[in-house]
């Protein structure tokens, strides 16, 4: 499973850190790291929860 | 009442106003959110006569997709209002909410670090402290208290004076001024506006002079491309928080603990496992949101079928897209535990709150420490809150009673 982020349309809710801190980081001002994401098998579910829960769509989840 | 301007089809006007409509104005037990919700059986977007605080018409967008693509499409939908300066019949932007992209980078990457999450998670520990303060204070003093004046006012205020780097001695007076300037009438709010602008300028004033290590000394010394903020540009900023985090966060405060009051299991699912109330805040920042984005078309644009005019109104209330039945599920019914919650209590774009870190933690710890110290409580007997809608919702006499 891949995250590919947008991040041009992120905008620091952090809410996707809020959910699973060690697959969605950061920069310091709270904007996601520029980078689709690999997601480590067995971190699916958390990494789509993460995703499903951005307010601007900016993450968007690529099986 | 304005006229509806020509361009407007008639047949595209509604009924429907955040300031008007039933369960809008001052109502005991009154649920202005679910009030609100009805604008959802009507079309996509429609106009609303009477739909801000000063009587404009709006276009009102009310599914959550729509107000997605107009809050992060600033190019088209502008948010340079100048709503608090026109209190006064100035013209000058509160920043950097009032700032269209580009410029409003500069801006925001300035403040951005003042309020990320890093920084909030060292603020917490007084946060803590304060709410545990407030209320053992109230628990010392009977059995029964009123929220907002007694705990969600002084806790919001504190933490903003904090912020600024102020002593609570003023606390009450900042109340006041807060409650004249967003709630009050034709003569509080432009009275309330002009001792906000006096008050900031000595501040600031006072922090050239003498800077400590505080915000508004940050804000003076602040510098983008190359050069100091100005003068108008450290008054934009000042306001903007003092309009921003107060009332805002109390109010949140007082619709969760009400929704607790009244909802005695779920009150006891986050006594017993308090880990849930993280995400059980998200989800009553969902069904209790207060404040509706106003944006200004920079262009004729056609939305989904309305004809929008460079210079309509344009309303993403966020109570509204919050109880999208195509963005929630049963959106009606709080779901404590609801997942994938990717609500607009903060807005959408680039204009989402910088403060919403800090007001996410605030709530939070609000209710936590509510929780850990207060007995099981109810709305006391004999006792009803007063709720209203309008430019931001609110709710007082929230009097709960425990034994």
């Amino acid at each position: 499973m891949k995250i590919k982020v947008l991040n041009a349309k992120c905008q620091g809710h952090a809410r996707c850190a809020a959910t699973a801190p060690d697959i969605f980081r950061l920069d310091d001002d709270g904007y996601i790291l520029p980078g689709d994401i690999e997601v480590k098998p067995g971190d699916e579910e958390k990494a789509s929860l993460g995703a499903r829960s951005c307010p601007e769509c900016a993450l968007e989840i690529e099986e | 009442m304005r006229p509806v301007p020509a361009h407007v089809p008639p047949e595209m006007v509604g009924d429907f106003s955040l300031f008007t409509s039933p369960g809008m104005d001052r109502t005991a037990n009154g649920d202005p959110q679910a009030a609100a919700a009805v604008a959802l059986n009507g079309p996509r977007v429609f106009y609303s006569q009477m739909n801000t605080r000063d009587g404009r018409g709006t276009w009102v967008v009310t599914r959550a997709d729509d107000q997605r693509r107009v809050l992060q499409d600033p190019e088209t939908f502008s948010s340079h209002r100048s709503i608090f300066a026109s209190a006064l019949g100035e013209s000058w932007p509160m920043i950097p909410l009032e700032i269209d992209p580009p410029r409003h980078a500069l801006y925001r990457s300035l403040l951005n670090p003042l309020l990320s999450p890093k920084r909030v998670i060292a603020m917490e520990e007084a946060v803590r402290e304060r709410a545990g303060v407030l209320i053992d204070k109230i628990l010392a003093n009977g059995t029964s208290c009123e929220v907002m004046d007694d705990f969600a006012f002084p806790f919001a205020v504190n933490i903003f004076l904090r912020f600024l780097g102020l002593s609570d001695d003023r606390l009450e007076e900042f109340v006041s001024w807060a409650n004249d300037l967003l709630h009050g009438d034709d003569e509080q709010r432009p009275r309330a506006a002009r001792t906000i602008v006096e008050f900031i300028r000595s501040l600031a004033e006072e922090r050239r002079r003498k800077p400590v290590d505080d915000f508004m000394t940050f804000v003076v010394q602040a510098e983008i491309e190359g050069r100091p903020l100005d003068e108008q540009e450290v008054m934009g900023i000042g306001v903007l928080l003092f309009v921003a985090g107060l009332d805002t966060v109390a109010a949140a405060i007082g619709f969760d603990l009400r929704y607790l009051a009244e909802h005695p299991d779920d009150q006891e699912l986050l006594r017993r496992e308090p880990d849930r109330i993280v995400l059980a805040k998200e989800e009553m920042l969902r069904a209790f949101s207060t404040v509706q984005m106003i944006r200004v078309a920079t262009r004729d644009v056609d939305f989904e079928g309305a004809p929008i005019k460079k210079g309509d109104y344009v309303s993403c209330a966020s109570m509204i897209a919050n109880r999208d039945p195509d963005e929630f599920e049963d959106p009606e019914k709080l779901d404590l535990g609801r997942i994938g919650n990717r609500h607009t209590a903060f807005a959408t774009g680039p204009h989402r709150c910088i403060g919403s870190h800090l007001a996410r933690r605030e709530i939070e710890v609000a209710l936590e420490e509510w929780l850990a110290r207060v007995p099981t409580f109810r709305i006391k007997e004999g006792t009803a809150p007063i709720t209203y809608g309008g430019h931001v919702f609110g709710i007082e006499g929230l009097v709960l009673h425990w034994s």
